[in-house]
């Protein structure tokens, strides 16, 4: 038997995270689309005994544009919204295309990227897309805000930067920079969690890269990048040989798990294949842009 | 659906008789049912793969709030049931043979209480070693799942001792000559996974005693008289204690067929007195009711060089876990397969059947024909490849024709097969494929694959009932599933007396009142239910002429039935009797109400002893041959390895369609379904246990799998003695489906797989070796 | 210990008055406590569609939604299916696109609310649109004809 007894419903996260703090991470739970969540709770795998909706918080909801021409994504922001975003465009269009890659349309219509990535499913999508984009995690704890690059917030499997009683409030975006945002994602069938995906952002100016982000996905406990790997394709302008070096690199860093979706070697094998394929399809934008 | 001139309607797509309910959210399936005082109830499942049961603690979870009742296996008597070997308890009894078995059971107030209590009993196991595999339960010493598998009482002659629970062999012909007189043998083994029903509703029931200790029992069913036999046999009641109904159901596809919760059910009721509703868990579902067999298949096929078959030895291991089920029917049926709709004069197939301490193996769609063709239709794509024929041409060649019999000797009344290769070939452009093209980084191929099945068996019967103002009841007994049978049936009795449809109702399955009917499953109720049918609708045209010819003072033969519901006198257009007057009459005046009855068993030998020799065949009289053909086109992703189906064109001989639409649902439904089988679906064990019991781990196909370009082809040979000449069709659909996919990813890549599902990673890695051996 | 607390939900454009637990799902009360038992559960984890339901003209899974988070929202049942869910039933009967019916009204829902948003789709955006709710049954080709079908008959 549930032992929920309450659902609080805060009008600002200033009072989320009042009622967070008391208590210890188990008890009290955030509430956003509910589609993690209350899954886990009907399966009784979680059984908080307090619950804090964010549902009327206004200033979690939405996308804007910031000052410096930066997109501040709200952590309640559904799926569906990231997905249909025509700012996140050029680099930022890797968010984009893994929003529309989670689940299915209802799905899409519940679940928030603040819920996503506070939960660090390391085969969900937005993780890997948000570590390509050079992202950063607003958080906001007892002790005010702070600001966290994607690429330090997801630690280990199910596991982030959060401290107890923090909250995901909005995940940050650079100003879009022309170029291209790519996500593949390798599932047994359409709306399933990730085998492997991988991310691709690159930002290019007058016909050369001047940044490159590369993550796959499912392949470990976080998002799986390398400095090293990007700076190859930068360096070597997104060629053949390049791809083929950052997917082997990738792959020898790769720490997959064998389960029910696939064998720990097939990722293994389809890391590089598949950054092969997302650089090649890059480049051949590069060159038409040319 | 009114048609007021009583216009044909064999053979109109009519849409179902409970569409409008099912659109609008009024239709009712067991979980839906509330009866008042309802308790809820729950099951704790055995963590332990094998085990013996020491001891029970129930104190803390009696003690539970809201709880009524707890159950354990010493509250149940040493009942067996079981469809073909009586080797299962309603709950398990001093041992546990599979993860998640049923130990105990709690009837509470609320489901959750229910739920919470069941995790308080306590029970103390002593650890058996556990079987996983067939090849651990044929292991010499191997720990025996069933001590007293000899003493069990057993429906058939089952050859069985240790962990092997039936061996069946069936064979025509001299085999070892056959493939001395062959030019060229190919041999494989291939194997196949565990599938999944997934029914979308879960198994549930629920039960309510009478004053008089009688019960009445609501659950998702395939047959209530199935689930009457099973619940009385495994609580040791009098079937006269019983009253079996059925709500809608949410889909069976075999899952429903055999006992799932209904004793458990049934004796909670019994044990509170208080109507009892347990409905699984999507969990539950998976871990505890049964799915389709993992098979592991050996097939060896011998031609002469112009492609002629010969000879073919085929040996099959079926992993039928804890209990018998219907495993012994799978094995049998899938041999009588094993040939395929082909000439091979020389043919033998054996195959064995373990037990192992896994979830039960049962019925599914197919019922073993699924798993045989897949081994059987890719063979003889590589046999075409090795002689450089067609493929479609070699099946062509070999066909079973009119004059043929079927394995084991049968005579085929009707046989569609041919046309069914010729549509098939003639719609998938099979002889332009090499046109097709794909996109970089992509390939294509086109697969073909034949199959056959039956639809007649068993017992069944039927009741048209005239009302007194001349409309009619018809009562059989059959379970409409959601196939869409009670239209089907309905249009039989429309058409054969001339009524408008909506002068027809049907009455829902009921044990005290219908008519025996062993199930709705195998593909039997059109052909075999609704012979039943036709039969007792001509009874009452019979009696209707009878009221007729005295009333109008004339000769019976000279009469006949007119379009809504009226007898004629055949050329003297004034001379009629609307049904009213004559069942009027015959209500209240003379004769007595008309009622029309008939009943029958399918009686035709499985095998005739002239032609061939069987041993441990578990149903002697089965048969009427429906034949499909499917063709497919695949596009594999060479990053990937990962196949998606681009077209597939689905034919099938159902003698006579006697609803369009619902026959080319059952070929689309199967086609899904097959494709799932063909690649990703599959059942994953973790040592003992599931790994993926849950629709977020287990995936079936989604609309975006399926292809739009789904095309069903119905060819119509007529069965003659089926009604209208139709034959079956729910389940001749799936058969050849992997078969055809997987033969079209081999034309893509050249690899190719012997084993299901043909998942990426097995794509990717028959494409490296494909490529390695050409390179 | 859960409570349960008074709850007024509408649905289907009428006030409910209801006792619901705070864990209590939309799914629940819609089916325990008001007898809207059209919203069917087949997984009671997001992933069947069979509980999808309208929340202010959105569709939402019902079993993943807390009742109590509905209050003052606007929920829709398949028994107060009005306009293109209207369209959709009629075109559901017509083209045989309804078997066992256990998927029918989570699909019908589903399927409404993307023909609020896309009025003319092809046959790829409804296998998408309709990609989060599984049918058994259907082979999924009748029920793509019937929503193709619901909306040229929509158009205006
Ligand atoms: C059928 C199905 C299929 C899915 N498929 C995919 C898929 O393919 N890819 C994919 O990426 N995801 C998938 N998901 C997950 C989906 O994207 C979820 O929506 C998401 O993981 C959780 O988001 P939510 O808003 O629903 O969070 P909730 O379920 O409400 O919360 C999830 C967790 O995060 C915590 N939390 C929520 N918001 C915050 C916050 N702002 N700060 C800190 N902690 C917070 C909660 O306390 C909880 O522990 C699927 C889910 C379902 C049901
Ligand atoms: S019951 Fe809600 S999605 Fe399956
Ligand atoms: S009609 Fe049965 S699940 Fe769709």
């Amino acid at each position: 038997m549930s032992a929920l007894a309450h659902l609080h419903r805060p009008a600002t996260i200033e009072e989320a995270v009042r009622l967070l703090a008391a208590g210890d991470g188990e008890r009290v739970r955030l509430l956003a689309g509910g589609a993690t969540l209350v899954a886990m709770m009907n399966a009784e795998l979680v059984d908080p005994a307090e619950l804090v909706s964010l549902a009327a918080i206004a200033e979690l909801r939405g996308i804007r544009a910031l000052a410096d021409g930066g997109l501040r994504i709200g952590a309640m922001t559904r799926h569906r919204e990231t997905a249909a975003e025509a700012r996140l465009a050029g680099a930022a269009a890797v968010l984009r295309e893994a929003a529309a890659r989670i689940a299915n349309p209802v799905v899409r219509n519940m679940g928030t990227i603040g819920g996503s990535i506070a939960f660090a499913d390391p085969a969900a999508d937005y993780p890997p897309a948000l570590v390509a984009a050079d992202a950063a995690v607003e958080i906001a704890g007892r002790r005010g805000r702070r600001q966290v690059p994607a690429r330090e917030f997801f630690v280990d499997w199910f596991a982030t930067a959060l401290a107890p009683g923090e909250m995901v409030t909005a995940v940050l975006l650079a100003p879009p920079a022309p170029g291209r945002g790519s996500y593949d994602k390798l599932c047994r069938v359409s709306g399933d969690f990730a085998i492997a995906s991988v991310a691709l952002s690159v930002a290019w100016r007058d016909g050369a890269c001047e940044r490159v982000g590369l993550a796959v996905g499912g392949c470990g406990p976080r998002p799986l990048h390398l400095d090293e790997a990007d700076a190859l394709l930068r360096s070597g302008r997104l060629g053949e040989a390049a791809a083929r070096r950052a997917g082997e690199l990738l792959a020898a860093a790769a720490d997959p798990l064998e389960d029910v979706r696939a064998s720990a070697a097939y990722r293994r094998r389809v890391i590089p294949r598949m950054v092969e394929r997302a650089v090649a399809q890059a480049r051949a934008q590069l060159e038409a842009n040319r | 659906m009114t048609t007021p001139d009583a216009a044909p309607v064999v053979g109109q797509s009519v849409p179902r008789l409970e569409v409008r309910e099912k659109l609008t959210g009024r239709a009712q399936y067991v979980a839906d049912l509330y009866r008042p005082r309802m308790l809820h109830g729950a099951i704790l499942g055995s963590p332990h793969a094998h085990a013996r049961i020491k001891s029970y603690d129930v104190s803390a979870a009696r003690a539970a709030p809201g709880v009524h009742c707890v159950l354990t296996g010493e509250d149940f008597g040493d009942h067996r049931m079981g469809a073909f070997i009586k080797d299962e308890h309603a709950i398990a009894k001093g041992k546990v043979r599979y993860v998640g078995e049923p130990v105990a059971v709690v009837a509470a107030e609320t489901e959750a209480q229910a739920r919470a209590a069941a995790r308080l009993v306590e029970v103390e196991y002593e650890e058996l070693p556990a079987i996983l595999t067939p090849a651990a339960a044929l292991a010499p010493g191997a720990a025996v799942i069933h001590e007293e598998l000899a003493s069990y009482f057993k429906v058939f002659d089952a050859v069985c001792g240790g962990n092997v629970c039936s061996r069946t062999e069936l064979a025509e012909g001299d085999v070892e000559r056959g493939f001395r007189e062959s030019d060229l043998f190919v041999e494989g083994r291939y194997r196949t996974q565990p599938q999944a029903h997934v029914s979308l509703e879960p198994c549930g029931a629920l039960a309510e005693v009478d004053a008089a200790g009688r019960v009445t029992l609501w659950s998702a069913n395939q047959s209530v008289f199935r689930v009457q036999a099973n619940v009385c046999e495994s609580l040791g009641l009098p079937m006269s204690r019983l009253r079996c109904l059925t709500p809608r159901v949410g889909a069976g596809f075999g899952n429903k067929m055999e006992a799932h919760v209904q004793p458990i059910v049934v004796k909670l009721a019994l044990a509170t007195g208080r109507p009892v509703r347990l409905v699984l868990t999507r969990e539950e579902d998976f871990e505890i009711v049964r799915a389709r067999h993992p098979f592991e298949v050996r097939v060896r096929t011998g031609v002469k060089r112009d492609g002629t078959f010969v000879a073919r030895e085929v040996e099959v291991l079926l992993d039928g876990g804890a209990y018998a089920d219907d495993s012994p029917g799978v094995l049998g049926y899938s041999l009588l397969m094993a040939r395929g709709p082909y000439r091979i004069p020389h043919t033998r197939c054996r195959g064995t059947l373990v037990y192992t301490n896994k979830l039960r193996f049962g019925a599914f769609r197919g019922f073993g024909n699924p798993q045989v063709t897949f081994a059987t239709e890719t063979q003889i794509d590589e046999i075409a490849a090795q002689l450089g024929i067609d493929p479609v041409e070699i099946r062509r060649r070999n066909a079973l024709g009119a004059d043929d019999r079927w394995f084991g000797g049968q005579a085929l009344a009707s046989n569609g097969l041919p046309e069914c290769i010729d549509v098939a070939e003639r719609e998938s452009g099979w002889n332009a494929r090499a046109a097709a093209r794909a996109a970089p980084g992509r390939r294509r191929g086109l697969g073909f694959a034949c199959t056959a099945h039956i639809g007649g068996l068993l017992g069944t019967g039927a009741i048209v009932r005239m009302l007194e103002d001349g409309t009619v009841v018809l009562n059989t007994g059959a379970v409409d599933i959601g196939q869409g049978s009670d239209t089907v049936l309905t249009q039989i009795v429309a058409e054969a007396l001339k009524l408008p449809l909506d002068q027809v109702s049907v009455a829902s399955p009921d044990t005290d009142g219908s008519p025996y009917n062993w199930g709705t499953t195998a593909s039997r109720v059109t052909y075999t239910t609704g012979r039943a049918v036709l039969a007792a609708a001509r009874e009452v045209e019979r009696q209707v002429k009878a009221h007729a010819a005295e009333m109008l003072e004339c000769a019976e033969a000279d009469l006949e039935l007119l379009p809504g519901g009226a007898v004629g006198l055949k050329g003297v257009p004034g001379k009629t009797l609307p049904f009213v007057a004559i069942s009027a009459r015959a209500h209240w005046r003379k004769g007595g109400p008309i009622v029309g009855t008939n009943t029958w068993v399918f009686d035709r030998p499985t095998v005739d002893p002239k032609r061939a020799v069987a041993t441990g065949l578990p149903f002697p009289q089965i048969g009427v041959y429906s034949f499909g053909a499917v063709a497919a086109e695949v596009e594999v992703d060479e990053v990937t390895g990962q196949v998606a189906v681009l077209r597939a064109w689905t034919v099938a001989d159902v003698g006579r369609a006697i609803n369009r639409a619902s026959v080319e649902g059952q070929l689309e439904g199967a086609f899904a379904q097959g494709l799932g089988f063909a690649l990703f679906e599959a059942l994953v064990f973790d040592g003992p246990r599931l790994a993926n019991p849950t629709l977020m781990d287990y995936k079936v196909p989604t609309s975006l799998e399926v292809p739009y370009e789904l095309h069903a082809h119905i060819v119509e040979h007529p069965e003659p003695d089926g009604p209208f000449g139709a034959k079956g069709v729910g389940e001749i659909g799936i058969n050849a489906v992997a078969a055809a996919i997987a033969n079209a990813v081999a034309a893509a890549t050249g690899a190719r797989l012997r084993e299901l599902p043909l998942t990426g990673e097995r794509v990717l890695g028959a494409l490296a070796a494909a490529a390695a051996n050409t390179g | 210990m859960s409570t349960r607390r008074p709850l007024a939900l509408r649905v289907n454009r009428a006030e409910h008055e209801l006792f619901a637990a705070p864990g209590d799902t939309l799914l629940t009360a819609l089916r325990d406590a008001l007898g809207f038992t059209g919203a069917k559960r087949g997984c009671n984890q997001g992933a069947c569609g069979a509980c999808t339901v309208l929340v202010d003209d959105e569709p939402v899974r019902a079993c993943l939604t807390l009742a109590h988070e509905c209050a003052g929202r606007e929920i829709v049942t398949i028994e107060g299916a009005a306009g293109a869910a209207q369209a959709l039933q009629a075109a559901f009967e017509e083209a045989g696109a309804v078997q066992c019916g256990f998927c029918t009204p989570g699909m019908i829902l589903t399927a409404a609310a993307m023909l609020e948003r896309t009025p003319r789709p092809s046959a790829d955006e409804v296998r998408a649109g309709l990609s989060g709710n599984l049918c058994r049954c259907s082979g999924y080709r009748k029920i793509v004809d019937a929503v193709l079908r619901a909306a040229e008959t929509g158009a205006p």
